[in-house]
């Protein structure tokens, strides 16, 4: 979470076109979640949520554990059958339509646990999800880009480093070709350097017009991959930030998320 | 208290005789008769396995033997019977004590049973012999095996008709001990029946001059038995006894005839009925020996019998069938003699009889263990049935005395 | 030592024949969650057709091998269809519960059609007699249910690594969540897996036939080894299935040949240490999270 240099540069385009981001017109919303609220039993874990995605976007939900940031993920993802609002996908309705549905129409999961099968190769990882976009990386890329899986092709899954276990996760997305990426915490418990390069993938896939939906405790990697962010708590949308509110502000709100 | 009985129903049947000659031809033996019967008819309880493993060798066909009973006591006695409403209700005890002491109960009391027949499992068959003793009314069992209904459990009101455990030793072990299979292994199923059956042909062997090397318990039931029988091969005996029934025996066979022990070794089988050989087909068990209470296709007047109840169930009777219609014609007949059905009357007349019919020949009513003596026979299975359910060749008659021994010391009848 | 040696093939022998009947319990709990109870009812379902179309249609034990499976694949088809399919968003209490009076039904129904006595079935020829070799002995018949059921677990091993089916299977029967939010279909798998289990019961049934006795009960008693054998092996592992079968079959003939009396309590004295030391099986996957 050091070495903002290079990171900064290279989203500074970005960060610019989206300056007075929340007031902003986007024209084309990638994905767009209206009064959503979500239940666990009895227990209300989002009230009336809206938010929105554009293409080639990266927006971030900042907020303490248990404010409902993988609830919505997994809600939009359609895992969590508990819930009320409407959730679109360009522009058309996802209602009530099956997670591997929801897959084939573009969207990527990235799970908190990165989601890597034990029983199966980093190859077969690889390979398992079907190719739904013609821009889905192929195979040759995803190895020229991530050459340790193309070295550890052989290897059950697990058996790679936290760090590499979320590099295959994200690599197993963009061969999938999905177009708008739902990344839960992809920083949690990495080294510096490997946080370093998630950040560069994720602006690599930015530059390729994929919307990213990026769940994130840690706001100094927020704040350099990012273009707007929603803070949650309690179940709310309480601040929509545009990046340089929100790098400006990140001393308050590193006290409020507590960390 | 005995020779009070026996002088008492000869009484009553005298009276019963007068009450019919004074009705004459002309009203029936309704007032007469009729009065000599608890609630005016005869009701035969028939409590046995309807459903599970003993359906086919005794189960619901036995209702069928009894009713043929039924239909020969009223050709006999036409205007004469003293039963001329009788009653046949059923119940399945599905194996267990429970449920048949609690239907024994219910037939006795609520569906006004006189008699209970047949109930085969020696657990179920000691707990209705437990039933009929309270209750004071009769039961006279077929299908069990255990020694213990003539024994410890033996009362005034049950009687064992068919069979016991000590028979299918003499018989089987005694038998062939002598024939020169002195030396033996056993395979015994783990629970009371096989355990009984172990000590019952351990006894014989041992009496006859023979030796057993080994008994092996095995779990009950069991699937696989090819490390038993390896077992059981080892030391090289003359015979492998097992004591398996059903489904057991069945597994048990069918393995040893894929063993090395195949043709070496002779195979004596404890229980057999001939429900199983028709399960498994001759082949699998020819030349195997074992013991049997009645066969099918003995004699002309079994054939006789067998043709009718062929007509009736289109298969062929197991001895059980063939006791239920023997027994049930007895009772009749006892009810007959002693012009009621009154059960302590009744006994009276049954104790010490002497019959002679389609199942028993040179039959006796054992009156001091009610044990019904009989001969029995050594049956050998044949390597291809002529026909369906011609399976058996009788090697050997076993005569009663030979066969059932002295009178069950373990026996005491209050 | 000759002794020993003849436990431990006969043990094997019966293990190879373990693993292929315990083969569809283990597939089924892993794609679908389903303790199925129903497999000793299949099972026994796979043994009475044998017999009924030996006796009836004359159709002999290798067709037999053939035909019965493909029926019994399409029993499993309707079950999954017209039954297991409505309950498995529920408890799996309730799937256990269904297959289990399922189970009862079928008993039954065997029972009154066919009776109780049992159906007879002949050793296939060519298959009768034994092997000797030294003082070891082993029936032709037993050596071939194990080279059968042996290379019937390796063809759906090879299957399960080697085809995209397969991977499909293994990820959904690692993670059946995380596979649908990968676009796979998982419900569209639910269907075959199950037919297919079903038809690996019914394919044991068959090579029970010529060496058990056929009757309504045969599975009942059965199926009791065989949760022994996948939760030993770890319940859904395909490959703990097949080890813990061989298992179980050896620690069987040990226990017959060295502790008669307690050969029975031997395998799930076995099982109960198993779960003490790794309460997944020796190849279930520890993390239940």
């Amino acid at each position: 979470m050091t070495d903002d240099t290079t990171s900064t540069a290279s989203s500074a385009g970005a960060r610019t076109a989206t300056a007075s981001a929340p007031a902003a017109e986007r024209r084309s919303r990638m994905l767009e979640v209206t009064g959503l609220s979500a239940w666990y039993g009895e227990a209300r874990v989002l009230s009336d949520v809206s938010i929105d995605v554009a293409p080639g976007e990266v927006v971030t939900l900042v907020g303490r554990n248990g404010a409902g940031k993988t609830t919505l993920l997994r809600s939009v993802m359609g895992l969590h059958p508990q819930m009320q609002g409407t959730i679109s996908l360009d522009g058309a309705d996802l209602g009530r339509r099956s997670a591997d549905a929801r897959a084939r129409a573009g969207i990527g999961w990235v799970p908190d646990d990165r989601g890597i099968y034990a029983s199966l190769t980093v190859a077969e990882n690889l390979l398992l999800p079907p190719v739904v976009h013609p821009d889905a990386w192929p195979i040759e890329r995803v190895y020229e880009f991530f050459p340790v899986l193309h070295e550890r092709r052989d290897f059950p899954g697990t058996k790679l480093s936290g760090g590499e276990q979320q590099m295959l996760a994200m690599a197993r997305v963009l061969r999938m070709g999905s177009r708008l990426l739902l990344l839960d915490e992809p920083s949690e418990g990495l080294a510096p350097v490997i946080v370093q390069r998630i950040g560069e993938i994720i602006r690599e896939i930015k530059g390729q017009g994929v919307g990213v939906l990026l769940v994130e405790q840690n706001v100094k990697f927020a704040s350099t991959v990012a273009d707007r962010h929603y803070l949650l708590a309690q179940g709310q949308v309480v601040e929509h930030l545009g990046n340089d509110d929100f790098t400006a502000r990140e001393g308050e709100l590193l006290t409020y998320l507590g960390m | 208290m005995r020779s009070r009985t026996v002088q008492g129903s000869v009484a009553i049947a005298a009276t019963a005789s007068l009450a019919l000659a004074a009705c004459g031809g002309a009203g029936g033996p309704q007032s007469g008769g009729s009065s000599k019967l608890t609630d005016d008819k005869v009701v035969i309880g028939l409590l046995n396995d309807q459903s599970g493993v003993y359906k086919d060798l005794s189960g619901p066909n036995s209702k069928t033997a009894i009713e043929l009973a039924i239909e020969d006591y009223k050709a006999k006695y036409g205007d004469k019977a003293v039963a001329n409403t009788i009653e046949v209700v059923t119940a399945d005890h599905q194996n267990k004590a429970d449920i048949a002491n609690s239907k024994a109960q219910e037939m006795y009391d609520r569906q006004k049973a006189d008699i209970i027949l047949d109930v085969p499992n020696s657990a179920a068959a000691l707990a209705v012999a437990t039933q009929a003793k309270n209750k004071k009314k009769l039961y006279i069992n077929i299908g069990a095996g255990t020694t213990a209904l003539t024994g410890a459990s033996c009362n005034r009101y049950t009687f064992h008709w068919a069979y016991n455990t000590a028979v299918l030793a003499r018989g089987t072990a005694g038998t062939i001990t002598k024939e020169g299979g002195t030396s033996w292994n056993i395979v015994y199923p783990d629970y009371a029946f096989g355990q009984d059956m172990n000590k019952s042909f351990t006894k014989e062997v041992t009496g006859a001059g023979g030796s057993v090397g080994e008994s092996i318990a095995s779990p009950f039931p069991s699937d696989n038995f090819a490390t038993f029988i390896t077992k059981a091969g080892e030391g090289n005996p003359k015979v492998v006894g097992s004591m398996h029934a059903g489904g057991d025996l069945i597994n048990f066979v069918k393995q040893f005839n894929q063993s090395p022990l195949k043709g070496k070794v002779q195979l004596a089988v404890g229980l057999m009925f001939i429900t199983d050989i028709h399960s498994l087909g001759v082949d699998q068990f020819a030349g195997t020996q074992f013991t049997d209470a009645w066969y099918w296709n003995f004699d002309e007047q079994n054939k006789k019998w067998a043709d009718r109840f062929k007509q009736k169930t289109n298969t062929r009777p197991s001895f059980a069938h063939a006791a239920n219609y023997s027994a049930a014609m007895n009772y009749l007949e006892a009810v007959q003699t002693a012009g009621t059905d009154d059960a302590d009357k009744v006994v009276g007349t049954l104790e010490g009889k002497k019959i002679n019919d389609v199942f028993l020949r040179n039959g006796e009513i054992r009156k001091a263990d009610h044990a019904v003596t009989h001969d029995v026979y050594l049956a050998k299975v044949k390597s291809s049935a002529p026909e369906e359910w011609d399976y058996e060749q009788i090697v050997k008659t076993i005569p009663a005395a030979e066969a059932y021994g002295e009178a069950n010391p373990a026996c005491s009848m209050s | 030592m000759s002794e020993f040696i003849q436990y431990t093939l006969q043990g094997l022998a019966a293990g190879g024949f373990y693993a292929l009947s315990a083969l569809g319990l283990a597939v089924i709990f892993g794609v679908l969650g389903v303790v199925n109870f129903s497999h000793g009812a299949c099972y026994m379902l796979g043994a009475v057709i044998s017999a009924v179309l030996l006796a009836e249609l004359h159709v002999g034990f290798w067709v037999a091998l053939l035909v019965v499976p493909i029926l019994m694949y399409g029993f499993g088809v309707l079950m999954e269809r017209l039954l297991v399919r409505w309950l498995l968003a529920l408890d799996p209490l309730y799937n256990f519960l269904l297959t289990f009076g399922l189970t009862l039904i079928l008993v039954e129904a065997v029972k009154q059609r066919y009776g109780v006595s049992g159906l007879p079935y002949e050793i296939p020829a060519g298959l009768g007699g034994q092997v000797t070799i030294g003082s070891v002995n082993l029936s032709v018949y037993a050596i071939f249910a194990c080279v059968f059921s042996v290379v019937v677990c390796v063809g759906v091993g090879l299957a399960l690594t080697r085809t995209r089916i397969g991977m499909i299977v293994r990820a959904a029967t690692e993670a059946p969540e995380r596979t649908r939010a990968l676009g796979i279909n998982v419900g569209r798998w639910v269907t075959p897996v199950f037919g297919f289990g079903i038809a690996l019961a019914g394919l044991a049934g068959v090579l029970a036939a010529p060496t058990r006795a056929i009757t309504a009960e045969m599975g009942s008693n059965f199926i009791i080894v065989l949760f022994a054998v996948v939760v030993i092996g770890g319940l859904g592992s395909i490959l703990g299935a097949v080890v813990a079968g061989f298992l179980v079959g050896l620690v069987e003939a040990y226990g017959i040949a060295y502790a008669p009396t307690y050969a029975q309590i031997v395998i799930f004295v076995l099982m109960a240490l198993v779960v003490l030391v790794r309460p997944s099986g020796l190849f279930g996957r520890e993390e239940i999270a």
